[in-house]
């Protein structure tokens, strides 16, 4: 693939400009035949479909609502698209409209943009095009922390290096500088020293059951749970603990988190890059990524004092008796 | 006749199951044992796809008897070294076995047709209660019946459905109660309709089938004949890597495709996974590894992580069928 990987800024106020960014970039991409995929709102698809005219035809679009469902499985998905494109020869160009800015949780929101940080890592060499538009109505620090992930900022169709663009792990590592909160008061914590862990399933099953946990993300959650606590027993250092609990306030989830005393060591990828198909590489590597798609959020502390990794599933909103019943008794 | 008779058999009460359709059937339950588990009171029912499984099967019922002062009567016409668990090698032993009169094998003709080379179940009831009989004054413990009836079934002198289950019944009716007397009968799977096998196989209460490979009571890993593979029982994960991974590879050496039934795995590791994912990498560029019957959520895992992530595998059959038990 002779042309290099980019991934753009578009800040704009008001849609001459984002017209002015966007509509260049779709129309490069019809003319130079690559396969052109525009992740919009459904008012901004008929605003780009009526000022492209007969090149819409060569614009795919999609549902931003949509296609942004989950961090690492859009990235994973357009991973794969980007791969399957370069294939064919072609090249995959997209423009990305942030909308999770403005509706998701703050939880979700920091790993969109740390999302948009590491696909500067996964998408070398795919020869990808990638344009995000960031309005300047969205909240300030969402639009500054866009300067510190996208490499370069298009200014009058022309790209020009970001000054504020920073090493993308080392963006990654900004996002877990806080520590994580203590988990409720009174939450049991689960001490894990035997390597047969299929009681430590029944224990979470138990557990997960009493909460509005949707019987089909079980399934997930105890794989995701198995594959931290291996990882522990495997990697870490004793002693190994498990808690449980569940968020009722902003985005209501089921929190599962592992801890032991000992610190991954510096390099380690997270499990943020999705592995390359057909190279399931080594199993923990692959594991950890698989542990992302899983779950709705996984958030990992690492460092002298031990490692934390709370994986959080996302539970339906349920009247809040229901949710009070029988939680926090494990 | 008198079959050492304990109280009643209860143990085998019939229960209500469910079809395909939703109806509520009324069929026996089945209690499925491995060979070893096979006891007095048991009606068995073997119904092998080929000569391995009913070799290994049999084998071990007519081995294990022998071995534990068990008295073995099989009606079959074959010579000593072809019946399962005697072969050529054991050839001294079964003449020995058969002199002190613990092994029985009594030819078809003797034991279950008439002057017209007709089915006579009678004859057969008669001559096994006798042998039943005669086995506590003889010392033995235990008496192990078996044969094969497929050619009962498919032969030319093939007997009609009705009065081999007649004769079935008889059978369970006479070993279910007994304290000594517990049977096999086998059956290859296509020696007749399906239905037909069915039929038969509700005449039984206990459906036997081959030793596991592996067996904790949180894993169990069964050998599969047709198709060719494993069946995956339980819970997968890394502390039980390296027993499956054994298991599995064995089962290849032969080279024929694998097939997992996975319609009892209760949960398997993103390890166990990537493990199968290895092994189906190492296969032949047009060979696969198939899972059958993957339970829903075991495959939305692996629907989640990408089936393009995990080369070499393939969803096979769709979920078990428990109208199939036992026959297929």
């Amino acid at each position: 693939m002779s042309e290099p990987f980019t991934h753009r800024l578009l800040p704009y106020d008001g849609v001459d400009e984002f017209l002015a960014g966007a509509l260049p970039f779709l129309r490069d991409g019809v003319d130079q035949g690559d396969r052109v995929l525009a992740v919009t709102g459904v008012g901004r698809e008929e605003l780009l479909r009526e000022e492209l005219g007969l090149a819409a035809a060569g614009v795919e679009f999609a549902d931003a609502a949509t296609w942004y469902g989950h961090p690492s499985r859009t990235l994973a998905d357009c991973l794969s698209d980007a791969d399957n494109t370069a294939w064919q020869g072609r090249r995959l160009r997209v423009l990305g409209d942030p909308v999770w800015a403005e509706r998701r949780q703050p939880l979700e929101v920091v790993e969109w943009q740390r999302i948009e940080a590491i696909l500067n890592v996964a998408f070398r060499g795919t020869g990808a095009t990638i344009l995000c538009p960031y309005a300047g109505s969205l909240p300030a620090g969402v639009v500054a922390a866009a300067r510190r992930t996208h490499p370069e900022t298009v200014r009058d169709t022309r790209a020009v290096p970001n000054p504020g663009y920073i090493d993308p792990w080392a963006y990654s590592a900004e996002c877990d500088r806080e520590p994580l909160p203590e988990p409720p008061a009174g939450t049991d914590r689960l001490r894990i020293d035997r390597p047969d862990l299929y009681w430590l399933r029944a224990y979470v099953s138990d557990y997960a059951r009493r909460t509005p946990l949707p019987e089909e993300d079980l399934q997930r959650l105890l794989v995701a749970v198995t594959e931290i606590v291996t990882n522990s027993l495997r990697h870490g250092a004793p002693p190994i603990a498990l808690r449980m609990w569940t968020e009722t306030s902003g985005e209501p989830a089921l929190v599962c988190e592992v801890t032991d005393e000992g610190r991954w060591p510096s390099g380690s990828a997270f499990g943020l890059v999705p592995p390359r198909p057909g190279a399931t590489g080594p199993g923990g590597r692959f594991g950890l990524w698989a542990v992302r798609l899983l779950c709705s959020i996984v958030q990992i502390r690492t460092g002298d004092r031990g490692t934390t990794v709370r994986l959080r599933l996302g539970l339906p909103a349920v009247p809040a008796a229901r949710v009070g019943a029988g939680i926090n008794r494990a | 006749m008198r079959w050492a008779s304990k109280t009643s058999a209860a143990a085998y009460a019939g229960r209500t199951r469910t079809d395909l359709d939703g109806q509520v059937m009324e069929t026996p339950w089945f209690a499925e044992r491995p060979v070893s588990a096979v006891r007095p009171g048991d009606h068995g029912w073997l119904a092998y796809s080929g000569a391995e499984e009913r070799d290994q099967v049999i084998g071990t019922f007519v081995r294990e008897g022998l071995a534990h002062n068990e008295k073995v009567v099989y009606v079959t016409d074959a010579p000593p070294e072809r019946v399962p668990g005697l072969g050529p090698r054991r050839r001294a032993d079964a003449e020995t076995y058969a002199r002190l009169g613990q092994l029985r094998l009594i030819s078809r003709e003797d034991a279950c047709l008439d002057r017209h080379g007709a089915f006579e179940p009678e004859r057969m009831l008669d001559i096994l209660a006798a042998e039943v009989d005669a086995a506590f004054g003889e010392g033995f413990r235990a008496v192990r019946l078996t044969t094969d009836y497929t050619w009962l079934l498919n032969g030319p002198s093939r007997s009609d459905l009705g009065r081999m289950l007649g004769c079935e019944h008889r059978v369970g009716d006479a070993v279910s109660p007994s304290t000594m007397a517990m049977a096999v009968c086998q059956v290859h799977r296509r020696a007749c309709p399906p239905h037909e096998l069915a039929a038969l196989r509700d005449t039984h209460e206990v459906l036997v089938e081959v030793n596991p490979e592996f067996d904790d009571g949180i894993l169990k890993i069964v050998r599969t004949f047709e198709p060719n593979g494993l069946r995956v029982e339980g819970e997968l994960d890394a502390a039980r890597h390296a027993v499956f991974a054994e298991k599995l590879s064995q089962v290849s050496m032969d080279r024929r495709r694998v097939h997992l039934d996975f319609s009892r795995l209760g949960f398997i590791d993103l390890g166990g996974l990537h493990l199968l994912a290895q092994h189906a990498t190492a296969l032949p560029a047009d060979e696969t590894l198939v899972l059958d019957h993957l339970p829903a959520d075991v495959e939305n895992v692996i629907e989640m992580v990408g089936w393009h992530r995990l080369p070499g595998l393939t969803r096979g059959g769709g979920r078990a069928l428990p109208e199939t038990e036992g026959i297929a």
